[in-house]
């Protein structure tokens, strides 16, 4: 995934997006206060300077799925592994709720589940409109007591496949889809062809913490 | 020296009032494990900024504890020093129940604790680079060896006893030292990372579990009425002053290196962030400095008295130390993008305390403390000694021994 810093308006629709495509529910004030609110994507503000001499910056973060990624070494249960197309999924079923991956995440983009989430709040009524041709939500119910995060919403990508249609083009996860100022974009960086290789052979661009070797595979354009 | 253990009468009002008391406290501990099964997580302090609390900073220094006092024990059956042997079997069951009392920590404090199983299906369905498979490792064979161990101590097999005990001492060595690993392995959390964590792990278990163990042989010993050498103390209060300057030596570099290269944001957050007073009051100031000020006084370090206050500290600061490492370690704000991050994600992670946590992880302690004294009216433990046999339940000095969990705990 890449994600284009100059575009980018921190209007938090892809953190929305992906609350409804992946049924995440929504904390209270406080729950959002005390960090305990699920997010699998998420927007923060940085700033830099002083007034008047000040620059803020929104960083769009979904997991950045990296190639060396922390939270697969130290999981306990093998609940965080990569797929083989790179994608470091979660398995609500194998997690044991240790939260060794949330101490490890460098990114900070795990969330644990720590209450039984109300089942009305996501009985939206007005469902988009495909979402009876994309069949059931991959999480109908969420699981109390392990730990969660963003899955480049495998669920499309594989239903896409299936179907034979482009992942990048026809396919693409729930906040790509979302985003007004198309800040982001999604595809295959092994294919040379690919619109995000096409977009970081011709921009500067950088992956948060790439000190730390882990290789991230969300890059951001800057400049 | 020919010792005969006997076990306590345990019939006096005061014992069967702690008991009772303990037993409460239990019940409050299953009352308060099923309010969190109940109700998620979100009843006790933790959140995504500060995954872990109580429970694991209780665990680690649980551990440290039963390996303390497990390495010491070794001086009695390992390395055959007479005079340690009154104390020997005391040391061993500290070690076991208190090991106990770790595992119940870490098995309330996962989400889903139903599949702890998972854990232990090695290479099958679990991921054997994960620290905590290795612990497995380590912590399951830990209590086998230690209730091996017990029990040739008990039935007084010496030779055995020093074979397994041998085993013993490297494993809890190597369980420490790979707690401290889970920790210490960490790269992204600044005050965590140090490849110095195991050993320092070492050094914290032999200070807890020297301390610990010395209390809990003063309380046992004089509340039912025995004699202890004093000149055992007095090697114990010197074994644990030596083990606090390796400690200090331990702590000064590992901070000294973090603060050294101009990348030190996480010994900053540490020694003035809001958990400052983790770090200093009781890592530094009771851990360290006022034992090591109390052992090397002339007068007070020779002193029964002195000791116990040094030991009275040493857990105490342990225990706060183990917090230091816990909840400053992951509530330091990461940084992911240079300047400040704004908002609640820019925000150093809070931990408060809450009721339900608390009373759960005293009640983990008083599961200790009451397997503790059940063990010791069941169990022969304490040595007969000449002098006390005549007045071995006397009613007031049951009713004092209501101090043991204060104090042991």
């Amino acid at each position: 995934m890449v994600i284009d810093l100059d575009k980018c308006v921190g209007c938090q629709g892809c953190t929305i997006a992906c609350k409804e495509e992946n049924n995440i529910p929504y904390g209270s004030p406080q729950e959002q206060r005390q960090r305990r609110e699920l997010y699998w994507n998420r927007v923060i503000a940085v700033s830099d300077g002083e007034y008047p001499t000040v620059r803020i910056e929104f960083i769009s973060m979904p997991c950045m799925h990296c190639e060396d990624a922390p939270c697969v070494i130290v999981c306990p249960a093998k609940a965080t592994y990569h797929r083989d197309d790179g994608i470091v999924i979660q398995d609500f079923r194998r997690c044991i709720g240790c939260r060794y991956c949330i101490v490890a995440c460098p990114y900070g983009v795990r969330s644990f589940n720590f209450k039984d989430q109300q089942e009305e709040e996501y009985h939206c009524p007005d469902l988009p409109p495909d979402r009876v041709s994309r069949g059931p939500w991959p999480f109908p119910q969420r699981v109390r007591g392990v730990v969660e995060k963003c899955t480049f919403c495998f669920h499309r990508i594989d239903q896409g496949l299936q179907e034979g249609k482009r992942i990048g083009i026809d396919v693409v996860p729930a906040c790509v889809e979302a985003c007004p100022t198309k800040a982001r974009t999604f595809g295959d960086l092994d294919d040379p062809d690919s619109e995000v290789s096409h977009l970081l052979a011709t921009r500067g661009s950088f992956r948060l913490k790439e000190e730390l070797s882990t290789h991230p595979k969300v890059y951001y354009l800057h400049g | 020296m020919n010792l005969t253990y006997s076990p306590i009468e345990g019939k006096s009002r005061g014992y069967r009032i702690m008991v009772a008391i303990l037993g409460v406290m239990v019940a409050v501990l299953v009352a308060s494990y099923l309010v969190a099964y109940l109700e998620g997580f979100q009843v006790w302090g933790i959140s995504n900024a500060v995954p872990w609390g109580q429970l694991i900073t209780l665990d680690i220094y649980f551990i440290g504890l039963s390996a303390g006092a497990i390495v010491v024990s070794g001086l009695s059956y390992v390395l055959r020093r007479e005079e340690y042997k009154p104390i020997g079997r005391i040391a061993v069951l500290m070690g076991l129940l208190i090991f106990t009392g770790a595992m119940v920590c870490v098995l309330v404090d996962l989400g889903r604790p139903e599949k702890f199983w998972r854990l232990f299906m090695y290479g099958y369905l679990n991921n054997m680079t994960s620290m905590f498979v290795l612990n497995s490792i380590w912590y399951g064979g830990y209590i086998l060896l230690m209730l091996v161990y017990l029990w040739l101590v008990m039935e007084n097999k010496t030779r055995l006893a020093m074979i397994i005990g041998t085993i013993d001492v490297l494993w809890a060595i190597g369980v420490h030292s790979f707690t401290g690993a889970i920790f210490g392995l960490i790269g992204t959390r600044e005050i965590l990372a140090s490849p110095i964590k195991p050993f320092e792990f070492i050094a914290v278990a032999l200070t807890s579990g020297t301390a610990l163990l010395t209390l809990v042989v003063v309380a046992a010993f004089k509340f039912s009425n025995r004699n202890i050498d004093k000149k055992v103390i007095l090697s114990l209060g010197r074994l644990l002053s030596f083990i606090i300057i390796v400690l200090l030596v331990m702590v000064f570099f590992d901070k000294l290196t973090h603060i050294y290269f101009p990348d030190r944001e996480g010994v900053i957050f540490l020694f003035t962030g809001p958990y400052w007073w983790l770090f200093w009051c009781f890592q530094v100031g009771m851990g360290i400095i006022i034992p090591l000020i109390i052992l090397f006084h002339p007068r007070a370090g020779r002193s029964i008295k002195g000791i116990i206050i040094a030991s009275v500290s040493v857990v105490i600061g342990v225990l706060g130390e183990r917090a230091a490492l816990v909840i400053p370690g992951t509530a330091q704000v990461q940084q992911l993008y240079p300047g400040n991050i704004e908002g609640v994600w820019g925000t150093a992670g809070a931990f408060p305390i809450t009721l339900w946590e608390t009373t759960l992880t005293l009640g983990i302690v008083a599961l200790v403390v009451l397997l503790f004294v059940l063990s010791l009216k069941y169990l022969p433990l304490l040595p007969v000694s000449e002098s006390s046999e005549a007045s071995e339940v006397s009613e007031a000095s049951e009713a004092a021994k209501n101090t043991v969990p204060a104090s042991g705990g």
